[in-house]
């Protein structure tokens, strides 16, 4: 069988280019933070990034400048407030948006999924949304003439996402909360997958039902503990929520966000460097929080 | 027991106002803030049979820390089942969700939500977060109550932009000939509850303790006087705090 593992040098360095269009994972859940981050290291720009909700690690990419386009449903810091940098960008005409909603973003990367170029829907047929997305069409039903939408397919070059594990040959294994992850990834040409721990294939076969994405369609895995840090995941580390307040009023600032960039990502190049940045005792009491490893409640 | 409703804070007056319009309902689809609140108090008091749907995929949840994002640790943890967003929109879309909560920057008298730009969509005031799920829910949900903080900014009598479409003359044809939901029925503020009719909203009942005056001021709609009162169940009166989110 084919080995998939990489270091994640090469394994951004080979599958992703410019222009390229990039489905990032993560729903609250399993963010590739540090697995994305390597496009900022590694500076490959004029990259088209997609996903239905999209929370602070769009904010960064964006921030860094290196993306030309944001496809998405809704574009924030949940529950904390907005992207700034989007805001800035928006405002500054130097990005382009295509704005859908997530129902309708998850259907579109459910029809690349499904190798067809469109699905029927009932939304984004009333109110301002649909007169502002350029290539949203009609389709008429050919059994019943009910009126319906054609939500067109989106099918990302690269989709770069975070698991819990995966053995050398690829075979992903992830739980808990999914949002469109495994739906953007297998909806995308290329699948590079960051993961806690490899394992054995003898453990991936004692519970198959937790491999999400088969070995053959994954293109490099990435071994990055806490890869996934400020979100969470389940059955390892719990969400710092604190970490998403602060990032709030920084990046409200354009010099203090070059700051955190520098700090967080530039100049924190291997995975030990990062989880020594989120420090022994926080990641202790992330260990310890809700869905954590060492969570007893 | 005898309670003075001024005190208690606006985000708990709308949860325990709107948590008693979710009687008999057996599945709500639910975002992040008061809507989950609540819906967990309706669930915890006079509703215990009503399922929790996030758009993350979690089904059944009860969080019980405060929760930031649909796909936050306290709603994946001890919910019954996790599926993914793709799962619970199709749900949705098919018809199998009874009841959805939204809440929005801006609200018109048709119930017509904005959640995109203050100001013009090319050169806003003001850039927020966009749809999310909002629109999708506002189109297909059978049954749609609005959670509102009494903010009079917030009360305007055409939105800059309809990112999740409402009722009355504009939308009622249309939510029927492409088989949507009929669009939002009830309106919630701190104050008072409003019912959608063919010419936009009514002044139903007003929570005790607070006036007219108080439950229409800077609402720019025309609104006739109503002297029925809100009673807010003992239970949920009993439950509120306990809610984590509030």
């Amino acid at each position: 069988m084919i080995e998939k593992l990489s270091n994640l040098h090469d394994a951004i360095k080979k599958n992703v280019s410019s222009d390229d269009l990039i489905f990032i994972g993560g729903f609250g859940h399993l963010i590739p933070f540090y697995l994305t981050h390597e496009l900022i290291r590694q500076n490959i720009n004029n990259l088209s990034i997609c996903r239905s909700g999209a929370d602070i690690l769009f904010d960064q990419l964006i921030a860094s400048g290196i993306i030309k386009k944001v496809i998405f449903g809704y574009i924030g810091n949940p529950t904390v407030g907005l992207s700034h940098s989007f805001n800035r960008a928006y405002k500054f005409n130097t990005i382009e948006i295509e704005e859908w909603t997530n129902q309708s973003i998850i259907m579109r990367l459910h029809a690349a999924r499904m190798g067809i170029d469109f699905i029927p829907s009932k939304i984004l047929q009333i109110g301002d949304l649909p007169e502002n997305i350029q290539f949203i069409k009609k389709i008429i039903s050919p059994y019943t003439g009910q009126e319906y939408s054609a939500i067109p397919s989106l099918k990302p070059d690269v989709a770069l996402i975070h698991a819990q594990q995966a053995d050398k040959y690829g075979n992903v294994q992830m739980w808990g909360i999914d949002g469109d992850t495994v739906e953007g990834a297998l909806a995308s040409d290329r699948i590079i997958v960051s993961v806690e721990r490899i394992i054995d294939n003898k453990e991936i076969k004692e519970s198959p039902e937790k491999t999400i994405i088969p070995s053959h369609r994954v293109t490099n895995i990435v071994e990055l503990p806490w890869g996934a840090y400020p979100s969470y995941v389940s059955g390892f580390y719990s969400r710092d929520d604190q970490h998403y307040i602060s990032y709030d009023s920084l990046s409200r600032n354009e010099s203090e966000l070059e700051r955190y960039l520098n700090e967080w990502v530039i100049n924190v190049d291997n995975i030990e460097l990062y989880m020594e940045k989120i420090g022994k005792e926080n990641r202790l009491s992330l260990e310890k929080g809700l869905c954590g490893t060492l969570d007893e409640s | 027991m005898k309670v003075n409703h001024r005190e208690i804070n606006p985000d708990k007056r709308i949860a325990m106002i709107a948590a008693m319009e979710l009687k008999g309902y057996r599945s709500c689809f639910v975002g992040i803030g008061i809507p989950s609140d609540t819906a967990c108090l309706a669930k915890d008091t006079i509703e215990p049979n009503i399922n929790l749907i996030y758009e993350s995929g979690a089904i059944g949840a009860m969080p019980k820390t405060k929760s930031y994002s649909t796909g936050s640790p306290s709603i994946a943890h001890r919910s019954d089942m996790i599926t993914d967003s793709f799962s619970v929109f199709s749900d949705l879309q098919a018809g199998r969700i009874d009841v959805g909560l939204l809440s929005a920057a801006q609200i018109d008298i048709f119930g017509n939500l904005n959640s995109t730009v203050i100001g013009g969509y090319q050169n806003p005031k003001v850039r927020m977060v966009g749809s999310g799920g909002a629109h999708d829910i506002a189109c297909l949900i059978p049954n749609l109550i609005i959670l509102m903080p009494h903010d009079p900014r917030r009360f305007v009598e055409k939105v800059d932009f309809i990112t999740s479409p409402g009722s009355g003359a504009a939308f009622d044809k249309l939510r029927v000939k492409y088989q949507l939901g009929k669009g939002p029925s009830i309106l919630i503020t701190d104050k008072a509850k409003f019912v959608m009719s063919p010419s936009g909203w009514n002044l139903d009942s007003i929570l005790d303790d607070f006036t007219y005056e108080e439950a229409v001021e800077g609402i720019p709609w025309k609104l006739s006087v109503s002297n029925k009162r809100i009673k807010i169940d003992q239970d949920i009166l009993s439950k509120v705090d306990s809610i984590s989110g509030l």
